[in-house]
């Protein structure tokens, strides 16, 4: 008999597994700048950030695989709905709450199957920074919703202090000032304030990070004459964040 | 989340394009019952590829609407001009877009122009079944610039997915025929479109419109409402606002090739005169 207290037993299991795999996780930064919507991460060998459809951007950490899967389904789902009926029609609350989240909570509690590990952030570009959303969606289904920064991390706390960061100075930047508190942001997921043994504290989390990993920052553009909104950011757009980790 | 989700970028297997196929028709069904698109020409410059289309929809005899658009942008370096049913053309256009995109979003990297010109062969040969009941039949050109052999491209279809591609000049539509052979004859007595810069292109096809417009009755010139212009460039597809088209009038009004024609004076030729 499968009783109530193997069912808790199996949900903490579950999630302990997913916590552990996503511990060593590499952030993403997501915040609104006046010409759009930034998301900023450190990639090892993957690519981090993937155009979903028209609007929406998504990055996330956790098993490729699983990120991948989740990346093909939402972009299925915004393909399906913008065809049959509008782009117009695709929205994040949609994908994310109605097409991701309830399989994605299914799987979670089915005890024949593998939980998927991830921790993942869909951003959406709107006609103003209000009107920009972004959702943070966990391995268990959870979502939730944030304007102008969200973050992710490996976590809860990392995501804590990184939202905590960005939200520090409320004014909208444009792309250098937001590439700059992306950064800011990025760093103060491993600072937590109680745990500084007094080794190495002056390294930069940043600069110890892209010894063997590479910036990856994609945007999503307000008003641009190209088809997609959709763009990485170029080598030289990212020199000046680079500058300063010298 | 559809964990079935199928890696192959092919957007027709998550969208199946159905052909609207229904039993044959006791008669064919009226020709005002299917707005057609009229003239589009589509012509290389030094830069890219320009289309040029006049603004005309007809249903019939009547003229449906005069601010059409049949110039499409399908992707940053493609663009698709049509001719023929106005509801067909215009779903296979979206269809386009979306499949294209799809594919380069799922797959991370963009379809290539031969994978995007079978795309197009595709949704024809698909719509064949409709054709062939007498509505729902057209006829796309295709231009393109292509990004490896740094130069622009024409493609033409005929009703059955067939691809040509053109070296210089491509036309569809019902004005198309009658100014068929105009395109060589400024190709062997001016110079080749692929010499010429934009203004001059631009200038060359609204003449050749303005002709197709006399000969053709369901093709709309450019004196009340005017054409649309698009050109496929490196940097993506480049739309001529207003002005630019009133500037490549006024150079053609100055030059007087448009009041070339000298007035008629018919003489009475009754075979009964004396």
């Amino acid at each position: 008999m499968y009783s109530p207290y193997d069912f808790n037993q199996n949900i903490a299991h579950r999630a302990e597994y997913a916590e552990e795999r996503l511990k060593e996780g590499m952030p993403v930064v997501a915040l609104s700048y006046d010409q759009g919507v930034l998301l900023f991460a450190v990639r090892r060998s993957q690519r981090k950030i993937f155009e979903i459809y028209d609007q929406l951007m998504y990055a996330a950490l956790g098993n490729h695989s699983d990120v991948e899967a989740v990346r093909l389904a939402a972009i299925d789902f915004a393909h399906q709905e913008g065809f049959a009926r509008s782009p117009d029609d695709v929205s994040i609350q949609r994908l994310v709450g109605f097409a991701v989240s309830p399989p994605l909570k299914r799987s979670f509690g089915d005890p024949m199957s593998t939980p998927y590990v991830l921790r993942a952030l869909f951003a959406e570009v709107g006609r103003t920074p209000d009107a920009d959303a972004f959702f943070v969606l966990n391995y268990d289904g959870e979502f939730a919703e944030y304007s102008r920064c969200a973050a992710i991390a490996g976590s809860i706390p990392a995501e804590d202090a990184m939202v905590a960061k960005l939200r520090e100075d409320d004014s909208v930047p444009d792309l250098a000032g937001a590439l700059k508190r992306a950064a800011e942001a990025w760093k103060s997921a491993f600072n937590p304030p109680e745990e500084e043994e007094s080794t190495q504290e002056d390294d930069d989390p940043l600069k110890e990070a892209l010894k063997d990993s590479q910036l990856e920052a994609a945007v999503l553009e307000r008003d641009t004459p190209r088809e997609s909104k959709f763009r990485l950011l170029r080598e030289d757009e990212l020199k000046d964040v680079m500058a300063e980790l010298e | 989340m559809n964990t079935n989700y199928q890696p192959s970028g092919d957007f027709s297997r998550l969208v199946p394009l159905s052909p609207m196929q229904s039993t044959p028709a006791e008669t064919r069904p009226d020709a005002s019952f299917d707005t057609h698109g009229t003239t589009v020409i589509a012509v290389k410059y030094n830069e890219g590829v320009l289309n040029v289309a006049d603004r005309r929809a007809t249903a019939g005899m009547g003229v449906m609407y005069d601010r059409a658009e049949k110039i499409l942008p399908l992707d940053d370096c493609t663009m698709i001009a049509i001719s023929g049913s106005f509801a067909k053309s215009i779903e296979i256009a979206r269809y386009l877009r979306h499949a294209f995109k799809y594919y380069q979003r799922s797959q991370l990297q963009p379809m290539s122009l031969e994978g995007k010109l079978a795309e197009v062969s595709r949704a024809i040969a698909n719509n064949l079944p409709m054709a062939m009941q007498g509505i729902g039949a057209f006829i796309p050109v295709l231009s393109a610039y292509d990004r490896d052999e740094n130069e622009g491209r024409i493609f033409f279809y005929d009703g059955m997915g067939a691809r040509f591609e053109s070296s210089e000049f491509g036309a569809a539509g019902s004005g198309s025929s009658a100014i068929r052979g105009l395109f060589d004859y400024i190709v062997r007595t001016k110079k080749p479109f692929s010499q010429m810069d934009l203004q001059e292109a631009l200038r060359e096809c609204l003449v050749l419109l303005d002709i197709a417009a006399d000969l053709d009755a369901a093709t709309g010139g450019y004196a009340k409402i005017l054409p649309s212009a698009k050109a496929a460039t490196k940097e993506g597809i480049l739309t001529l606002d207003e002005k630019q088209m009133q500037n490549a009038l006024r150079q053609l009004e100055d030059a007087g090739t448009l009041s070339a024609l000298p007035p008629v004076h018919a003489h009475k030729t009754d075979a009964d005169v004396k």
